[in-house]
């Protein structure tokens, strides 16, 4: 780290030097900037080594300000050092090592430091932001994989189709087709766009599936017949919001409940409403367990219609809610 | 011919119930002796049935398999319990399986009969361990007292307070008071966000109290929602005390 911020004032100094000199003092000039650029890279990297917790709270534009106030007044500081370095050694050969014109040679430094600092911190900026961007990337991948299969309900539907295959083979038949059906979207449709009327087909299947586990405890009441089904929305998108309904929901409530799927169009906008009861025990598990899912289906509306889908979830009085909004596509 | 032994199976599902009594029925040693769909039918059927083995779901609605299993455990000669589950959450699979019997979803023959064979009563300590990696996850929702030989369940939102006597804790609750075998350690550390310590003794819900008094020789005292007497504060739990109260507004 050190020997990086060594070598980038080196090669600035080099670059100021070619700039500058006439050719003549080439040598005297190089050894004079890099005393400067040296000392300047040195210090200001410490300082605001010493300060990165205190800058790391900061917002953005904040450590950017104070970073740059740092590294100019660092600059003042080591350009008065150098004046009166100079002054106090005197004439003869060294002074050709240190500056005359006083004035000048500080507004300089200052103006190509604050222009090199904004420069470098736009770079570090930037280059932060990309490996953000990467690390987003990696884990939404992950979460995206994690939502969509989740362990139990597998488990649970092997389980049912199991009982079935004895007690009526043309429904454990119905529900093998049925849960290929959905994994192959799962695996397949993630992050494509899928018409509405595709989407609802899917999320009946998963609905079927789960009515042979769970009897009447589950009921599922749909209400979508306004929507123009050609609309487009990225796939799972609202399978996974009756998967939630279902597992922090209806599965954990006694006497089983309600589903409903709303959607309502205007304007070119589509709104569609999922809510199921919750029991009263339970709030804090369920908000943790449905986080993942939620953040996932959000990125992916956002992504798709450049930020003008959106997913709100709010939970009142037992019941809870989860509203998809985007346009019509 | 070897006697024939009772077991109770209980899981939320209908298809997932339909298939363990299918797989038990082909096994001559075993029999059946009922079906339930909740954990609270369960309880009521193992005290009057008396079945050697319980099989058990651990997702459930209402009172999971590991609340039941806890309850049960208080009779006077308790059922061997295996739990049976989907996915392996609560990692149970980390336990000596001669320990924790336990079985995954959809559960093969084999297994179940192996399980039947090594079926055991669960520890204590087992139980205490098991609820530890629950928690959180589910939450008991009930405190099991025993009387003559039955169990009473006491839902944990009707309870006002625990009591520390000489060898038993006494709960107190909308439905009078009753003797329990837990600790208050232990209940202070399942339910920390719902009890708080007033006393050395003393448990008390957090939403039950009313107020909290000073009388003239400086002592504390708190008022409970329908409790006539109060009960005392020590000296060095006012200070928490007054946290929570404050947290709760």
């Amino acid at each position: 780290m050190v020997l990086a911020v060594v070598l980038v004032s080196e090669l600035l100094a080099f670059v100021f030097t070619l700039v500058r000199s006439g050719g003549t003092d080439f040598l005297t000039e190089l050894a004079r900037i890099s005393m400067l650029m040296q000392w300047l890279g040195l210090t200001s990297a410490a300082l605001l080594c010493l300060l990165r917790v205190p800058l790391g709270r900061a917002s953005t534009a904040a450590a950017t300000v104070v970073a740059l106030g740092i590294v100019l007044v660092n600059i003042l500081i080591l350009s008065i050092a150098m004046i009166w370095a100079g002054r106090r050694l005197g004439a003869g050969e060294t002074l050709s090592m240190f500056p005359g014109e006083t004035w000048l040679f500080m507004l300089r430094n200052l103006v190509i430091g604050a222009i090199v600092t904004a420069l470098l911190l736009r770079y570090f900026f930037v280059s932060h932001q990309w490996r953000l961007h990467v690390q987003a990337e990696a884990r939404s991948r992950i979460d995206a994989l994690q939502a969509r299969i989740r362990p139990h309900f597998l488990f649970n539907s092997m389980n049912t189709i199991a009982s079935l295959t004895r007690s009526d083979p043309d429904q454990a038949e119905q529900a093998v087709e049925d849960l290929a059906d959905l994994f192959r979207a799962t695996l397949n449709d993630a992050g494509r766009l899928l018409t509405l009327k595709e989407e609802f087909e899917l999320t009946r299947v998963y609905q079927r599936i789960e009515m042979l586990r769970l009897g009447d405890r589950l009921r599922v009441d749909w209400d979508v017949s306004g929507l123009p089904m050609r609309a487009r929305l990225p796939g799972l998108t609202i399978q996974p919001l009756l998967e939630n309904a279902i597992y922090h929901g209806i599965e954990r409530l006694d006497e089983g409940g309600l589903v409903t799927i709303v959607g309502q169009c205007s304007n070119d906008k589509i709104e569609i409403n999922v809510t199921n009861p919750v029991g009263a025990a339970e709030g804090d598990q369920i908000r943790q367990g449905h986080q993942l899912a939620v953040n996932n289906i959000r990125e992916r509306l956002q992504l798709a219609f450049d930020g003008r889908g959106s997913l709100e979830v709010a939970e009142s009085g037992g019941t809870y809610r989860a509203t998809v909004r985007f346009p019509v596509i | 011919m070897t006697r024939e032994r009772s077991l109770l199976i209980v899981d939320d599902e209908a298809p997932a119930r339909e298939r363990l009594q299918r797989l038990v029925d082909a096994l001559p040693e075993w029999k059946c002796v009922g079906v339930c769909g909740t954990g609270a039918e369960a309880i009521r059927h193992v005290e009057q049935q008396r079945p050697v083995v319980v099989l058990l779901d651990i997702r459930m609605p209402g009172m999971s398999g590991v609340e039941v299993a806890r309850h049960l455990s208080r009779l006077e000669s308790p059922p061997a319990v295996i739990f049976t589950t989907a996915y392996d959450e609560y990692a149970l699979e980390a336990f000596d399986s001669r320990a924790v019997g336990y079985l995954l979803k959809p559960v093969r023959r084999e297994r179940l009969e192996s399980a039947l064979e090594h079926a055991g009563r669960l520890s204590d300590a087992l139980l205490s361990e098991i609820n530890l990696r629950t928690r959180g996850f589910d939450q008991r929702r009930h405190v099991a007292a025993r009387m003559r030989g039955e169990l009473k369940l006491i839902p944990i939102s009707e309870i006002r307070y625990f009591h520390a006597e000489q060898k038993y804790v006494s709960v107190h609750h909308a439905g009078g008071a009753d003797l329990i075998e837990d600790s208050l350690k232990q209940l202070e550390e399942e339910f920390p966000d719902r009890f708080v310590r007033i006393h050395r003794s003393m448990l008390v819900a957090v939403d039950a109290i009313e107020a909290l008094e000073k009388d003239a020789a400086g002592g504390y005292h708190v008022r409970l929602r329908e409790v006539a007497t109060t009960l005392p504060v020590s000296r060095r739990q006012v200070t928490e005390l007054r946290d929570r109260l404050r947290a709760r507004r």
